[in-house]
């Protein structure tokens, strides 16, 4: 029992080294080719690290009618929670560290926490633009839920249907790769429900055209506007690993394959292989689903963003399913 | 793509050069004065600015020997910034005051006052000796 | 809706959204505006006070620095104010010159606006665009004037500088580049799905308001009203040319008067400025371009003059008008300067009420406004900043009047 605890102690401590350092070069790479679509270099790839290095030497500065408690562990219950995410994501070939105890449900569960985090300090910091962001969150978050819960039990009940056992388990996600056992139509709907997927992370990550909640020309930055120092510090690296953690699970989902699957390649090569090809695939999510859509909008009002997730994502997202049982049902692709 | 016009646009971009000019340094300097020290001991290379244009305005220089002591720039002057100095008959300007209009170069009768290329003149002191032309 | 808490958002002095101080208090049920309050006055720096102790040759390089966006515009109308005084004619050249600068003023001051508008809207690509094309106009008014912003070109009776020969190719390099972009320009902006999402029926004011609020500039025009001061009251050279008051229609079927309808109206200002500048360009009498190059001879006339005089300017945000009056003294006895955002600025009562939060930022900065330009007036009194009511402004200038008058 001993030796389990500390490996995943350790397992732990990595994985959340792993997750900020991560985070904070997506980061850098997200401003830079959001610069470079701009027609401007952009700021160099380390300062997400440069700002957050600054924000921790800062003092906390805690308004006089916030309230005191909420507002100084909402940051830390973010972090805490988006760290959490990543224990239960593969990372390339490396199969997560708390695999065995949770599923994909549970991510999805986690993934509102941070989210959470920043409406209870929002509200706990008594500013009226704070009360507005965190109205706005409550229902961004409502919005794009329906659209993220609708890909992931279509995909699952899929693999169901081609008599993969335990669906839902991150591992068998990441190990059989849904594109392989639909047909036609399944692949249609696959694309569609990826194309659901790239709507909801910039939701899910509070960037243009979904950054209404922290809206910087409308609420100076909504729920965050108090908050500063170290609890800002927290929240950015909170945002951060929560990047790589909607990444991996995009690529869990819809690019699960490794390297090693192609090349025969062993040992520790292979890792590192399937470790590099890892982070090619988070790029380019990254690319398509946060730099590319949050340089080409503009930022949607609230009622938009409802319309919009509720309307045309979750339909995209019904009509991929639809077409994922249709596959099961006419028995095309892999079927039990 | 007439839905989201910019997605092409942007996608275009991103293969194209960036047209920011990189004045002074490509990245913020760790001390901006400090780059600028290097740069004169020739241990750094600066980015040249933005090319100027003729009849830029810049600091103003004053040619103290052919001045006449008229006093007509400092009735010009819509800043003040002229000082006269009558025991030499000559004029005194503060750089922090001037407003660049290089009216007092106009009415000038002996045109001893000309506008140079000099545009860097941030200082911390108002009263430095660089800011004072006389 | 209704039994939802209404609560008040400050915005202002200093928030993202707007790019000078002013103050709004809105008061807000929900999402949605219910009241609108403002209190200007936050960036007064007594220009006028300073004019004042100042002569005319002095006063138009002040005039330059009222607003760093509409600088030829304000330095415009204080020149023909004195000019109308002293009796001084100017020469031809001197009016097209003033006009193609005045022109290139409006090509950068609306692109300057685009690009705000779209990072109001969160469209920082945008923003980036047009501020980079803007710098097209930026260039050339440095190359003709020698530097970018308070140009100091504008003289009393003429201009200070002579545009040559040899420097029309580059102005006709960058008006052919104008011409090249006006398509992208108008895909990016007018065809946006998100954009129009958030501009089309936003801060409607229809023409009835805009007529009775006394808008001017394009606020008004893209209401409907056809009012343009170049085209009204010709100044400058734009009797000799063809000019017309753009209306949103050149574009969409009807007119709304929404924040689109702007967007419509000052793209396709540009592009007309563009023509404009061409049409100046070919018709350019000879030279002199000062009615007198011994500015002691100007100082002198100035002084001798007596009298007073109004001069209108349509700068790009608006109608600009200076009131001047001499007495025979160095330094006008009285200086008013009326800025097109003073005029615009009532009808943002009419078009936020009602609307959404998250278009508060667009709405208030549709009407492209300037508070530095604006801010006449400050009182403060005990340390603390009253507000004046029109009775009181009222007394006030009747008793200024009887004052002058003894």
């Amino acid at each position: 029992m001993i030796p389990m605890i500390t490996a995943a102690v350790l397992g732990c401590i990595g994985i959340a080294v792993y997750g900020m350092f991560f985070g904070l070069v997506l980061q850098g790479v997200d401003r830079k080719w959001a610069a470079r679509m701009q027609a401007r270099y952009g700021p160099p790839l380390h300062q997400p690290f440069i700002d957050i290095a600054k924000l921790l030497c800062k003092d906390n500065i805690i308004p006089k009618n916030a309230v005191k408690s909420v507002f100084n562990a909402a940051p830390v219950i973010a972090l805490a929670a988006s760290i959490t995410i990543l224990l239960y994501l593969p990372i390339g070939s490396i199969m997560p560290v708390l695999g065995g105890w949770g599923d994909i449900i549970l991510v999805i569960y986690l993934l509102t926490v941070p989210g959470l985090a920043m409406v209870a300090g929002g509200l706990a910091s008594g500013s009226p633009y704070a009360t507005v962001g965190s109205q706005r969150e409550m229902v961004t978050m409502i919005a794009y839920e329906l659209p993220l819960a609708i890909a992931v039990v279509a995909i699952a009940w899929r693999l169901n249907a081609a008599g993969v056992a335990d669906p839902f388990s991150l591992v068998t996600l990441a190990q059989t790769p849904v594109w392989g056992v639909v047909g036609i139509p399944g692949i249609i709907g696959l694309l569609l429900l990826m194309l659901a997927i790239a709507w909801v992370t910039p939701a899910e990550l509070s960037r243009v055209p979904c950054d209404t909640p922290e809206a910087e020309t409308e609420l100076c930055g909504g729920l965050l506007v108090e908050y500063s120092g170290k609890n800002l510090a927290l929240f950015s690296l909170s945002g951060a690993v929560k990047m790589v953690a909607m990444a991996t699970l995009t690529v869990v989902l819809f690019l699960p394959w490794n390297l090693t699957w192609f090349i025969p390649l062993t040992g520790a090569v292979g890792i590192v292989a399937d470790l590099a090809f890892f982070v090619l695939k988070v790029l380019l999510v990254v690319f398509f689903s946060v730099s590319l859509i949050r340089v080409g909008m503009a930022r949607f009002r609230i009622n938009h963003l409802v319309t919009f997730y509720w309307g045309y994502i979750t339909l995209i997202g019904f009509t991929g399913m639809i077409l994922l049982v249709l596959d099961a049902v006419l028995g095309m692709g892999v079927v039990a | 793509m007439s839905i989201v016009p910019a997605f092409p646009e942007v996608l275009r971009q991103i293969l194209k050069k960036p047209v920011t000019n990189l004045f002074p340094a490509r990245y913020l300097p760790k001390s901006i004065t400090g780059f600028l020290n290097k740069v004169a001991a020739g241990e750094a290379t600066i980015n040249p600015p933005v090319a100027l244009p003729p009849n830029f305005r810049g600091k103003i220089t004053y040619d103290r020997d052919i001045c006449i002591g008229c006093k007509l720039c400092v009735r010009v002057c819509p800043a003040h910034a002229i000082e006269f100095l009558p025991e030499t008959k000559t004029v005194r300007i503060f750089v922090t005051q001037c407003i660049f209009c290089a009216q007092c170069n106009d009415v000038c009768p002996v045109t001893c006052l000309h506008m140079s290329d000099e545009f860097m003149l941030a200082d911390t002191n108002r009263y430095s000796e660089n800011l004072i032309v006389e | 809706m209704s039994n939802k808490p209404v609560y008040t958002i400050p915005i202002g002095p200093i928030h993202p959204a707007l790019k000078e101080p002013i103050l709004f208090t809105f008061d807000i049920q929900g999402e949605v505006i219910n009241a609108v309050d403002f209190a200007p006055g936050k960036v007064h720096r007594g220009v006028e006070w300073m004019g004042m102790r100042r002569n005319p040759v002095q006063i138009v390089h002040l005039c330059d620095r009222i607003c760093g966006i509409c600088g030829v515009s304000h330095t415009l109308a204080f020149a023909r104010a004195v000019e109308q005084i002293a009796e001084i004619e100017v020469p031809e050249r001197a009016h097209y010159v003033r006009s193609i600068i005045a022109e290139f003023e409006r090509i950068q001051s609306h692109l300057l606006w685009a690009g705000v508008a779209a990072h109001e809207l969160g469209f920082d690509t945008l923003f980036h665009l047009a501020w980079r094309v803007r710098e097209e106009a930026m260039d050339v008014i440095e190359y003709l004037t020698g530097n970018r912003i308070n140009y100091g070109i504008v003289q009393v009776g003429g201009v200070r500088r002579d545009f040559t020969e040899d420097q029309f190719p580059r102005i006709r390099k960058a008006l052919e580049t104008y011409e090249g972009l006006v398509n992208k320009l108008v895909t990016l902006f007018l065809e946006d799905t998100t954009i129009k999402l958030r501009c089309m029926n936003t801060g409607v004011l229809t023409e009835k308001d805009a007529l009775e609020l006394c808008t001017v500039g394009p606020t008004a025009r893209a209401s409907g009203l056809k009012m343009d001061v170049r085209a009204d009251a010709p100044y400058a050279a734009y009797g000799d040319i063809d000019v017309k008051a753009i209306l949103p229609d050149v574009y969409a079927d009807c007119i709304k008067g929404d924040v689109y309808d702007r967007i419509v109206v000052r793209l396709f200002e540009v592009v007309d400025s563009v023509r404009i500048i061409r049409d100046l360009m070919d018709q350019m009498p000879a030279w002199p371009v000062l009615w007198e190059t011994r500015y002691a001879k100007i100082l002198s006339t100035c002084k001798k003059a007596e009298g007073e005089a109004i001069g209108r300017v349509e700068a790009p945000r608006g109608e600009c008008f200076h009131y001047v009056r001499m007495n025979g003294s160095e330094a006008p006895q009285q200086w008013k300067v009326k800025a097109s955002t003073y005029s615009n600025q009532m009808s943002w009562l009419k078009i936020l009420q009602g609307e959404q939060i998250a278009d508060i930022p667009i709405i208030v900065a549709s009407i492209d406004p300037c508070m530095s330009c604006t801010d006449r007036v400050t009182v403060i009194r005990d340390g603390s900043p009253d507000v004046m009511t029109k009775d009181t402004l009222h007394r006030l200038s009747v008793e200024k009047t009887r004052r002058l008058q003894a």
